[in-house]
């Protein structure tokens, strides 16, 4: 029995180094099972209908693109193995992860190797601050959403602003990020302060913030503390705006708190499959409902085919065999506002996309998220 | 003063939800000396079981809203007094013989297959009481407005504890069941059934716990799975607070805690509520270790 899985294993081995002759090997690396398995299943769909379509028209410059999936079970432990799987199938470059913490696990062992990674939804701030020279994303950084939460409520023309956080590492980063921002912007912070998580009694909060006299509340924390904000904020004859970052982009928010309450509730975030209105999206997106009878849940799937997007854009430049190198090589200096799904991307020297994802959305009187900007 | 009447009627509110849930830990606990770890659990079934009456099954469909609540509340009562009878039938009445601590471990045994049971029967996700419920009225009181959903809360939960007041020291069961509290032997050579005292009391007590869900869900709107854990608590130190075993001292405990709590976040800080509600408790244990009202107040008697 160990014989013949060994000689299987030398035959497989012939088979790949056979095709790589002709065809390149990108990794798709994502949370295929697991906490998170609905966002890797999408980004792994996604990337192979884009896939699909290119060795259905003959490949890039002759040669076609092969996947090799590493599933990293949104488990840093299984990442660290995936990576490695990864690396031993020969991928020239690896599309994904989703969680942070998951994609730093893999993040060395790819540079070890000289193996190009593109993050699809890991935001957090130092995974392009450690100097890997063939890391990219093209989702947002964290501090990315904090520029975008001031600016966009400076330009709403509030003046005095209040800020409410709940402590957690996510809430708080985003709370004193944008806190930066507004004081860049000259704008007054009357109120800075936090809710316990899981608490549902928010009344205190309201009343002392209301003695602060703030034209607009921030509220950086989760969705179901937000909806219970609202509704409370409405009891208590309150009427004054409140925005909140993309962990409040969730409709059970309007749910809990009401159609009523909601209403009017601004978030910046990401936006929706849905709302990716760009002629390439819709027509993958009416791919995937054809093959799958259904669109992604999440945007990170659609950065994940973004990401797939660029590396074949550099394979399409590059001349004779390409290496990780000459992709980044080229990510880094020559790609500038490549049309992706989400957007226009560039990348900086740090590999983190240049331009912004963040759109405005508002709840409608009908409960509904609309797109503002 | 807008900030002090606000936090006032709200703290009150609050704490007469802790109140009733704490009603639950300390009747248990005077009469088996067992901390019932499972009853902030019940007050979540309570919650949940509220939800599928109201949202699922739709009682405000068939009746009036006032009329909806109404049933929802009574038949959650008898729902949750029914699965407390269960719970101290398979956890603690086979344990009664065996020492505290098998006890105590049953207990904790219990909220873990309770908190698990609500999250696979309801699913991990929040839910939402129909936002519509209560008209949103407001009382002006000293010249503030004050929605009458608390008013109506705080009235709740104090005529529950006014008859539960009568029904402990103007009835021959309450007397049984603080008779019970004092001497189990002595009540049992009086001729009192101490199994049934037992039984009344696990039915009492997740009655009440299960209407604090019910009042929890249709004040804030929303309820998760674990919410449990977290008024379990509150309520826990609450009864301590009050003298556990002492069923004023419960009552006190919990309106003293949630008029801690709101006036500690309002005028120290939001962010460190729970920190000052815990050193509240500290103080009170190092300067009367028994509660305000002492542990069993009965014993007086």
């Amino acid at each position: 029995m160990g014989k013949f899985a060994l000689m299987a294993a030398c035959f497989g081995l012939f088979a790949v180094s056979a095709v790589a002759g002709e065809s390149v090997i990108i990794g798709v690396m994502g949370p295929v099972t697991g906490p998170w398995a609905s966002e890797g299943e999408d980004m792994v769909n996604v990337v192979n209908i884009m896939a699909k379509e290119i060795n259905a028209a003959g490949g890039i410059n002759g040669r076609t693109i092969q996947i090799e999936v590493g599933d990293d079970a949104g488990d840093p432990r299984t990442a660290a193995l995936a990576a490695q799987r990864l690396i031993s199938s020969e991928v020239i470059a690896v599309v994904g992860t989703y969680g942070s913490s998951i994609c730093e696990a893999a993040q060395g062992i790819y540079d070890d190797e000289g193996v190009l990674q593109i993050a699809t939804g890991s935001t957090s701030i130092r995974l392009s601050e450690q100097g890997y020279p063939l890391f990219f994303r093209t989702c947002p950084r964290d501090d990315e959403q904090g520029i975008v939460m001031a600016g966009k409520v400076a330009d709403m023309g509030h003046k005095r602003i209040a800020i409410l956080h709940d402590n957690t590492s996510y809430a708080k980063g985003l709370a004193d990020e944008s806190r930066g921002n507004f004081e860049k912007l000259g704008l007054d912070i009357v109120f800075f302060d936090a809710v316990t998580p899981g608490d549902r009694d928010f009344t205190t909060t309201l009343v002392k913030m209301r003695t602060a006299e703030p034209d607009i509340v921030v509220f950086t924390a989760y969705y179901p503390e937000a909806a219970m904000i609202l509704r409370q904020k409405k009891d208590m004859r309150w009427d004054i705006p409140m925005i909140g970052g993309d962990a409040t982009n969730n409709s059970v928010l309007v749910e809990i708190a009401g159609v009523e309450a909601a209403n009017g509730y601004y978030f910046i975030s990401p936006p929706g499959p849905m709302d990716l209105t760009g002629p390439a999206a819709v027509k993958l997106l009416d791919e995937y409902r054809a093959r799958h009878n259904a669109v992604p849940s999440s945007v990170w799937a659609m950065m994940a085919g973004d990401a797939f997007g660029v590396i074949v854009e550099a394979l399409k430049h590059i001349e004779g065999e390409p290496t990780s190198e000459s992709i980044a090589g080229y990510l880094h200096n020559e790609l500038e506002n490549y049309p992706g799904f989400t957007g226009t991307i560039s990348f900086n020297e740090k590999g983190d996309r240049i331009g912004d994802v963040y759109r405005l959305y508002q709840v409608n009187d009908k409960g509904e998220f609309v797109l503002v900007q | 003063m807008e900030v002090f009447i606000q936090q006032l009627t709200n703290g009150l509110a609050v704490g007469g939800i802790y109140a009733l849930i704490a009603l639950g830990y300390t009747m248990v606990y005077g009469i088996l000396k067992l901390i019932n770890f499972a009853h902030g659990e019940l007050f979540a079934l309570g919650a949940y079981l509220g939800f599928t009456l109201l949202v699922s099954v739709g009682l405000t469909g068939y009746f009036g809203t006032g009329a909806a609540i109404l049933i929802t509340v009574v038949m959650v009562m008898g729902l949750s007094a029914l699965a407390g009878y269960l719970l101290e039938r398979v956890a603690y009445r086979p344990l009664r013989k065996s020492d505290r601590l098998s006890a105590v471990v049953s207990a904790l045994g219990a909220s873990i297959f309770f908190q698990n049971a609500i999250m696979l029967i309801w699913d991990a996700r929040y839910r939402a009481y129909p936002a519509d419920l209560l008209p949103n009225v407001t009382l002006s009181f000293a010249g503030q407005d004050i929605p009458l959903i608390r008013v109506v809360v705080l009235a709740t939960s104090v005529v529950i504890m006014l008859l539960l007041y009568f029904f402990i020291n103007r009835t021959r069961m309450g007397m049984a069941i603080r008779a019970s509290a004092i001497d189990q032997g002595a009540a049992k050579l009086m001729g009192i059934d101490v199994r049934r005292v037992i039984a009344i009391v696990f039915l009492i007590g997740p009655a009440l716990g299960g209407l604090a869900g019910v009042m929890v869900g249709v004040y804030y709107g929303q309820i998760n799975f674990n919410m449990g854990q977290l008024y379990g608590l509150k309520a826990f130190t609450a009864a301590i607070i009050g003298g556990i075993g002492n069923i004023h001292g419960a009552m006190i405990g919990g309106l003293l805690l949630g008029l801690v709590e709101a006036f500690g976040a309002a005028y120290i800080s939001l962010a460190w509520r729970d920190a000052i509600t815990f050193c509240v408790l500290i103080v009170i244990l190092v300067v009367r270790p028994t509660g305000i009202l002492r542990e069993r107040v009965a014993e007086k008697l």
